[in-house]
């Protein structure tokens, strides 16, 4: 066992944009090469070994926003057939939970691409904005489960919820008005004041290895 | 030419003496000479060298942060149920903050899950000098690449082959005993023979993996009559719990020199092997075993009701068919000690024969077995009650964790069910807060 083990300039630079450290990063390379067959890019149909996440209503969702392309990387669109390592990094890194080095503009930068992320999610045809028929789409989604619940009341839970969005982003509304839909904008007012950032992280533990070379 | 010819013959020759008078004579016999307690003992004081330097090896000061064994996994995950969690995030009946709670939850799993990590081997505290389980660990000095090498050479040139020959030899004399008491007719002789080949046999083969075993609660070993019951690692236990005492095997027939080895030892003792066709009817299996069971005399039963091999961290969800035949459960609790050799038989990655091979060039098979007080069914208990029950047991006595999972998921997916589950949970809760009812226009609430 000769080998040295260095630091490539690649991992530093991954460690920076995603915030990881490169313990968790290397675990997480491993858990990449786990759900990718040791294949260099992830598809789809990989995530369909993971049963943990069978359990989740809107696993679909989840899975989509991997693939989803405004979340790799700025002012893109469309849907990706595959991702590789980089991506999947990059994906992972909008749940890093906040520093305590992080000054305001950061922290404000942070809780905007969280919120993003969430944005995108429920904007299923990549307009920009979140029509009454996409939200209904997730409470259906998250309640289909259920034989007591009809569709009829997944609906009127959605059309009351936009309503409530509805008058926090525009106010009172005339009777002529249509409501088009909430955009990132509107978004971000609905969430003022709410703290979203500790419900949106996972705490990756500090994984020290047993043994370093310098 | 024909000398060197000679001197191989005769070198041949010598090693399988040594091999007989050190190694075979002592297991038939039941003894020991106290060769591999030495071995044992030096193999420990090397590891621990070997960890200190690695330790020592560590320059940079640790920063006081979170620490955790590797087993636990990378990230902490945070078990507040769903009803609180999205309790805390109402304001209304229903919010865009519910998606958060779930969003978190799939991420989580996406990083890391219960069940898949339990398909691969467990993870070391601490480097071993075996090249397959150096994941983490990196070149530290010279004197532990010294050891790390004579280890390969000790390992592969003189463990190796001498492990090999005894395989060879065990299985030979299982084959030839074995058929040679089925010769007899029934008779108490005959069982008792059988027993003393079976025994000499699994403790030759033991000795071919350097297997160190330590049978704890000796006084509640499985009695005649009933039924054995442990976790499943690899297709070592058989011979791990053969060693000390007999029990009749349950299985599938295989082709080849597992199938030679099974219509042998059919011949002498009851094992009870089922044709693939047979394994799936269901009722076929239970008449036979409940018929074997009702025999009093016969040995008891040995069952691995996970199904298959788990890498000896937890214990997966017991099926149910074990339980339903009744009789006396005898649980017994299987843990092997991965510092000096991993067990687990990971069979989709490595097919049998290359499995056999890293067994035989690891260090040792080291295991801990505790039989356990016998276990009956309790009355208006019903069988997956009771498999649960026993499979706690297992998995306190023997420090593994325990996960609701089927064993089977190894090679199938989730079944839509469960996803309706938690989807059910939730909209109770929306349904519970009267939400449906106030928004509704006249539709029944729950």
């Amino acid at each position: 066992m000769g080998s040295a083990h260095s630091v490539p300039a690649e991992m530093r630079e991954l460690a920076d944009r995603t915030g990881f450290t490169s313990e968790q990063i290397e675990h997480l390379h491993r858990r990449f090469k786990q759900l990718s067959r040791d294949q260099l890019t992830i598809r789809k149909e990989n995530f369909d070994s993971i049963p943990d996440l069978e359990f989740n209503p809107i696993r679909g969702k989840i899975v989509h926003a991997f693939f989803d392309k405004r979340n790799l990387r700025p002012e893109s669109d469309g849907l990706a057939d595959e991702i590789n390592f980089e991506d999947f990094l990059t994906i992972m890194s909008y749940f890093r939970p906040i520093e305590m080095n992080m000054d305001e503009e950061q922290l404000d930068r942070f809780r905007k691409e969280k919120l993003k992320f969430l944005f995108h999610m429920y904007d299923s045809d990549h307009d920009g904005k979140i029509t009454l028929q996409e939200y209904r789409n997730v409470v259906e989604e998250l309640l289909s489960g259920n034989p007591h619940l009809e569709k009829e009341s997944a609906r009127s839970i959605a059309d009351g919820a936009m309503m409530e969005a509805a008058s926090i982003c525009v106010g009172q509304m005339g009777p002529d008005q249509v409501y088009e839909g909430i955009t990132f904008e509107d978004f971000l007012k609905m969430w003022q004041g709410i703290d979203i950032e500790t419900k949106m992280h996972v705490r990756f533990l500090n994984m020290e290895t047993i043994a370093h070379c310098y | 030419m024909e000398e060197v010819g000679w001197a191989l013959a005769r070198l041949g020759a010598a090693w399988l003496g040594l091999v007989l008078a050190f190694i075979v004579v002592p297991s038939a016999l039941g003894l020991s000479l106290g060769i591999s307690e030495a071995y044992m003992r030096v193999l420990v004081k090397t590891l621990e060298w070997a960890t200190i330097r690695i330790e020592k090896g560590v320059k940079k000061p640790q920063p006081q942060m979170l620490k955790t064994p590797a087993a636990n996994g990378i990230i902490e995950r945070d078990e507040t149920p769903m009803e609180k969690e999205i309790a805390r995030l109402h304001r209304v009946d229903f919010e865009f903050s519910d998606i958060f709670y779930f969003c978190r939850k799939g991420f989580e799993a996406i990083v890391e899950d219960e069940v898949t990590q339990r398909f691969s081997s467990e993870e070391l505290v601490s480097w071993n000098l075996l090249t397959r389980t150096n994941v983490n660990f990196h070149y530290i000095s010279l004197r532990l690449t010294i050891v790390w090498g004579i280890g390969v050479i000790v390992r592969y040139c003189f463990l190796l082959p001498l492990r090999f020959t005894l395989a060879a030899i065990g299985i030979t004399s299982m084959i030839v005993g074995t058929t040679m008491v089925g010769q007899l007719p029934n008779s108490s002789v005959k069982n008792y023979l059988s027993e003393v080949v079976h025994l000499t046999c699994s403790r030759i083969l033991v000795r071919a993996l350097s297997g160190t075993i330590r049978y704890h609660n000796k006084e509640n070993k499985p009695q005649k009559g009933g039924i054995c019951v442990a976790n499943h690692t690899s297709p070592i236990d058989a011979i791990i719990l053969t060693n000390d005492g007999c029990y009749a095997m349950v299985g599938q027939v295989h082709g080849g020199l597992m199938g030679v080895i099974q219509r042998a030892t059919v011949k002498a003792c009851p094992h009870v092997w089922f044709e693939r066709s047979e394994i799936k009817d269901r009722h076929l299996v239970t008449k036979r075993l409940r018929e074997h069971v009702a025999d009093k005399s016969k040995l008891p039963i040995l069952i691995f009701p996970e199904g298959t091999c788990i890498n000896n961290t937890s214990v997966m969800m017991f099926k149910k068919g074990s339980f339903e035949i009744g009789g006396t459960i005898y649980p017994v609790a299987i843990k092997y000690d991965p510092q000096f050799g991993d067990a687990f038989w990971n069979s989709s990655k490595y097919n049998i024969v290359s499995y056999l091979l890293r067994i035989m060039t690891s260090w040792a098979i080291v295991c801990n077995v505790w039989y356990m007080p016998p276990m009956v069914r309790k009355e208006g208990e019903d069988a997956v009650q009771f498999a649960n029950r026993v499979r706690s047991a297992i998995a306190r006595q023997g420090g593994l964790t325990e996960l609701p999972w089927d064993g089977g998921l190894k090679r199938a997916k989730v079944k839509d069910t469960f996803k309706e589950e938690q989807q059910k949970n939730y909209s109770k809760m929306l349904v519970r807060n009267g939400s449906i009812g106030s928004l509704s226009t006249g539709t029944e609430s729950d």
